[in-house]
């Protein structure tokens, strides 16, 4: 989330690396303040020392040196033993902290006096005591204070002891031997003075020294006194007992000795001491070999160190602080320009790419953004305006490829005006595989009793491919008037295409000619797919047709001719390949064969609903990447009526009782027969029959007057023709009648009757019967195929 | 599809018929016929048939009305080169005996000549 803005990655960047620094920083100070504060406090105990030191020899130098005087001045007067109490009154008079004084006479040594003799006189209340340590019981000679002095011949100072039953204080006492100069023996000790100095003033003194804010001391005797004496310097006492109360005086004595040896003057008391940290710093004191050591707790210490830490941490707190105003704000600085570029192109819309661009005057990278952005603003505006010009040319591309289209399907023939309605079905359909397309079919009447038609693919699609096709179109129509026949008019549409087709085209045509009496189709075709032939019992065939070239391709072209015939209720379907190549998503092609096994599964022959059908079925499951157009057309003539069962096709004839009913029929049966492959010498003698059988009926029914219905049928077996010729005429049997005899001499001969004679010969059988009030004649022949 | 007549005057006259002779077109023939045999019977009457391709009855009756104007004042109607499907009506109803019909017309001046012989050598 923090690295989302520019200002969470700028504060994280450069926290990540100040705070180290800084913290880093901050820790080698309080290092270097804790060592400066360690090293404070040894010269702190050092100089304590120091002055303690120094107000001891104070205290303690002149003392020495009067004594010594004294010592000299019995040395060389040698006073009377009377003198020595005056003297001794005089060191006490001189100085006061010095408690008591003896001289004490030597007996021993060579030279000297013999008897015993150590006055002494002391303080006491406010009168000077007086006592000789002479006595018996006080062998003052071999004691420490007389003979440390005594055999070393040089003054020392006593360890301090605790004068009980005397002064009741700790004293330490100064001795200086005196000596007499004899001839002989040199000098030759003659007794020792000496002062006991109270310490009272020492722990006075001591008491008056400042450790500071939480320092802890004790001066101390050195470690070979049997009783030490110890007296706490300054606040020590109140501040132990807050400290720590139970520290022991003893351990921290035996620690700084321990120190004194390693000659360490600073370190912390063991944890066995104290549970607190705290500095122990140990000096030794050159004057009476005692000892200086000073507590120095170290929270105390460090107390400073601490709050020196505590005010660098807030000014770094502060200074962070500020760091990250100036931080947010140079972030700020940076990304607010650039939310604003950010809201401006967000306002942006389909509708309204024209936003206003904040106005950045610095050349910097948000300036150069700003400039990018707007670039790309304007080249969008530029963008939308030429794409609307565009569209709106596409648009009026489209309204005039409409119209086009509708040119185009005006161009097709219109099916509720079919010619030769009485006669013939016609159906076609025509999708183009874009608006406009380069399939045509068309049809029209070519002279009295033909119908031309025709289906045509150009190659390509589109604009081209639909002017080229209404060029075919035109050429189709103008020039089928002068050339009736298939075979010519492609021809002749080939040489007239090729006479201008600079952009190469071509055309696939198929272009057939029907007879719409005799059923008879003459086809040519320019490499266009054969058509397809449905008879009204349900077979398909493919129409055999021997291609020419494609139009466009030679300039002079032959198209052979081919023949078949309709009979009532067959239907020719010719289409472009948009159809047979209809393809599937798995690639397979809708295909001839499926087309002709639609064509066998309709239920009829009737052309609109084949058109429908195939185009039903080629949509479902298939889609047509070309034009895609059906023609169908079936020879329908309103009089017959055709009627399929298994075992027979019937074709029902309602005649009138003219004579021209005679030709018709005549014309109707050859259609039949020839399109159902019957040998032309049986189509011939089943003509013969029918006109025979049909101008008997007409002549009865004309000699008997009035209207009358009149049919005949045509049943077609696999192996039989029926013709059954029905009247409801009076009754009326012509094989009632005799034969003629056509033996007989001309002169005699009868002329009637031959007719029924021709028929009778000509048939395998004929029968009469009187069905319910209609003649019925009924004519078999054994169907003798081609 | 109908029916041509043209018509030979000279002797032997002779009647080429092309198309088809049925009940429609055998009143034409018949009016072609009456002109021809009026005026005196002409001895000698030749059809061509070998254009015709349908007869029925009503032709058939044209060319025995031929022979019966022509034949009992002993002239002679021959038919010259008829169709097979022509000839097979022509020979069920024995429309024209059998020495009347000639494969072609050499065959035919063949027999004519025979003929005219035959008469003048029994004249």
């Amino acid at each position: 989330m923090v690295f989302n803005s520019i200002r969470g990655r700028l504060l994280f960047g450069i926290l990540a690396v100040v705070v180290p620094i800084y913290a880093g920083a901050l820790y080698m100070s309080y290092q270097a303040t804790q060592q400066r504060l360690e090293y404070q406090a040894e010269r702190d105990a050092d100089e304590l020392a120091a002055r303690l030191a120094a107000g001891m020899d104070a205290v303690i130098r002149p003392i020495e040196g009067g004594i010594r005087t004294v010592a000299g001045q019995l040395e060389e007067i040698d006073p009377p033993r009377e003198q020595y109490a005056a003297r001794i009154r005089g060191i006490l008079a001189a100085w006061p902290d010095v408690y008591g004084s003896t001289i004490a006479v030597e007996t021993g040594s060579a030279g000297a006096s013999s008897t015993a003799f150590a006055p002494y006189l002391y303080r006491q209340a406010d009168t000077i005591g007086y006592s000789d340590l002479a006595r018996d019981s006080y062998a003052y000679q071999d004691l420490p204070w007389y003979r440390r002095a005594a055999d070393s011949r040089q003054p020392v100072w006593s360890l301090p002891y605790f004068d009980a039953g005397g002064g009741e204080t700790w004293m330490v006492t100064y001795s200086v031997p005196f000596f007499r100069r004899l001839p002989e023996q040199g000098r030759s000790l003659a007794g020792v003075v000496t002062a006991d100095l109270a310490l009272t003033w020492m722990r006075e003194a001591s008491a008056k020294v400042s450790l500071g804010p939480s320092g802890m001391g004790w001066l101390m005797s050195p470690p070979t006194t049997k009783q030490p004496f110890v007296t706490p310097i300054g606040a020590t006492v109140d501040r132990i007992g807050k400290f720590d109360a139970s520290l022991d005086t003893q351990a921290i004595r035996r620690a700084g000795e321990q120190m004194l040896a390693r000659k360490v003057t600073l370190a912390l008391l063991p944890a066995d001491i104290t549970s607190q940290p705290v500095y122990l710093a140990v000096r030794d004191l050159q004057t009476l070999d005692w000892r200086l050591m000073l507590l120095l707790p170290r929270a105390e210490l460090l107390a400073e160190a601490r709050k020196l830490l505590q005010r660098q941490l807030w000014l770094g707190a502060v200074g962070l602080l500020v760091l990250i105003g100036a931080i947010s704000l140079v972030a700020a600085a940076i990304s607010r320009p650039v939310h604003a570029l950010a809201d401006a192109v967000g306002a942006a819309s389909e509708d309204n790419i024209a936003f206003p661009l904040p106005d950045w005057q610095r050349r910097d990278e948000v300036g150069v953004l700003t400039d990018a952005l707007r670039r790309m603003r304007d080249s969008l505006q530029k963008h939308i305006r030429l794409r609307a010009e565009s569209l709106a040319a596409e648009a009026r591309l489209e309204h005039e490829l409409q119209i086009a289209a509708s040119i185009q399907q005006s161009m097709l023939p219109k099916q509720e005006s079919s010619p030769f309605s009485a006669s013939v079905r016609v159906a076609a359909t025509l999708l183009p595989a874009k608006q406009v397309g380069g399939d045509l079919y068309d049809y029209f009447v070519a002279d009295d009793t033909q119908l031309l038609f025709a289906v045509a693919d150009v190659s390509d699609k589109g604009i081209p491919a639909a002017l080229c096709m209404a060029r075919l179109s035109a050429l189709l129509r103008t020039l089928a008037p002068a050339t009736p026949s298939p075979d010519r008019l492609l021809h002749e549409l080939n040489a007239r295409f090729n006479q201008a087709n600079d952009a190469c085209m071509f055309v696939t045509l198929g272009c057939g000619l029907l007879n719409v009496q005799t059923g008879r189709i003459r086809y040519a075709s320019a490499g266009h797919d054969p058509p397809l032939l449905r008879t009204c019992e349900g077979t398909v065939r493919q129409m055999s047709v021997e291609n020419g070239p494609a139009i466009g391709i030679e300039a002079v072209a032959h198209y052979p001719l081919a023949e078949t015939f309709l009979a009532p209720g067959d239907t020719i379907v010719a289409f472009t390949d948009g159809v047979t190549e209809a393809s599937a998503q798995d690639g397979s092609q809708f295909g001839t064969d499926r087309l002709a096994a639609v064509l066998a599964n309709a239920d009829d022959g009737a052309p609109d609903s084949l058109v429908r059908t195939i185009a039903e079925a080629a949509a479902s499951g298939f889609r047509a990447s070309d034009d895609f157009t059906v023609l169908a057309i079936s020879l329908s003539p309103s009089n017959v009526t055709v009627r399929h069962t298994e075992s027979a096709t019937r074709w029902l004839a309602q005649l009138d009782s003219s004579a021209d009913a005679v030709a018709q029929t005549q014309q109707l049966l050859r259609t039949i027969l020839a399109a159902r492959d019957v040998s032309p010498e049986q189509a011939g003698e089943i003509e013969l029959i029918a006109e025979e059988l049909l101008t008997n009926v007409i002549r009865s029914l004309h000699a008997r007057g009035g209207p009358a219905q009149l049919s005949l049928e045509c049943a077609l077996t696999p192996t039989q023709i029926v013709l059954t010729v029905a009247d409801d005429g009076p009754q009326f049997d012509p094989l009632a009648h005799d034969v003629p005899e056509l033996e007989r001499a001309i002169d005699e001969r009868e002329i009637g009757g031959l007719g029924i004679l021709l028929v009778r010969e000509l048939a395998d059988r004929c029968r009469y019967a009187r069905v319910d009030g209609r003649n019925v004649m009924e004519i078999r022949l054994h169907r003798t195929l081609m | 599809m109908s029916l041509k007549i043209f018509v030979d005057s000279s002797d032997p006259s002779t009647i080429a018929l092309a198309g088809r002779l049925d009940s429609t077109t055998a009143p034409e023939l018949d009016a072609v016929l009456d002109r021809a045999l009026r005026g005196g019977g002409k001895a000698r009457m030749v059809f061509d048939l070998s254009q015709l391709e349908y007869i029925s009855s009503a032709g058939i009756r044209c060319l025995i009305r031929a022979r019966k104007a022509i034949e009992p004042g002993g002239g002679k109607v021959a038919v010259v080169n008829p169709q097979p499907a022509v000839r097979k009506v022509l020979d069920i109803v024995k429309a024209i005996p059998h020495g009347g019909i000639f494969k072609d017309t050499a065959e035919l001046d063949e027999y004519l000549d025979a003929m005219q012989k035959k008469v003048r050598d029994g004249e």
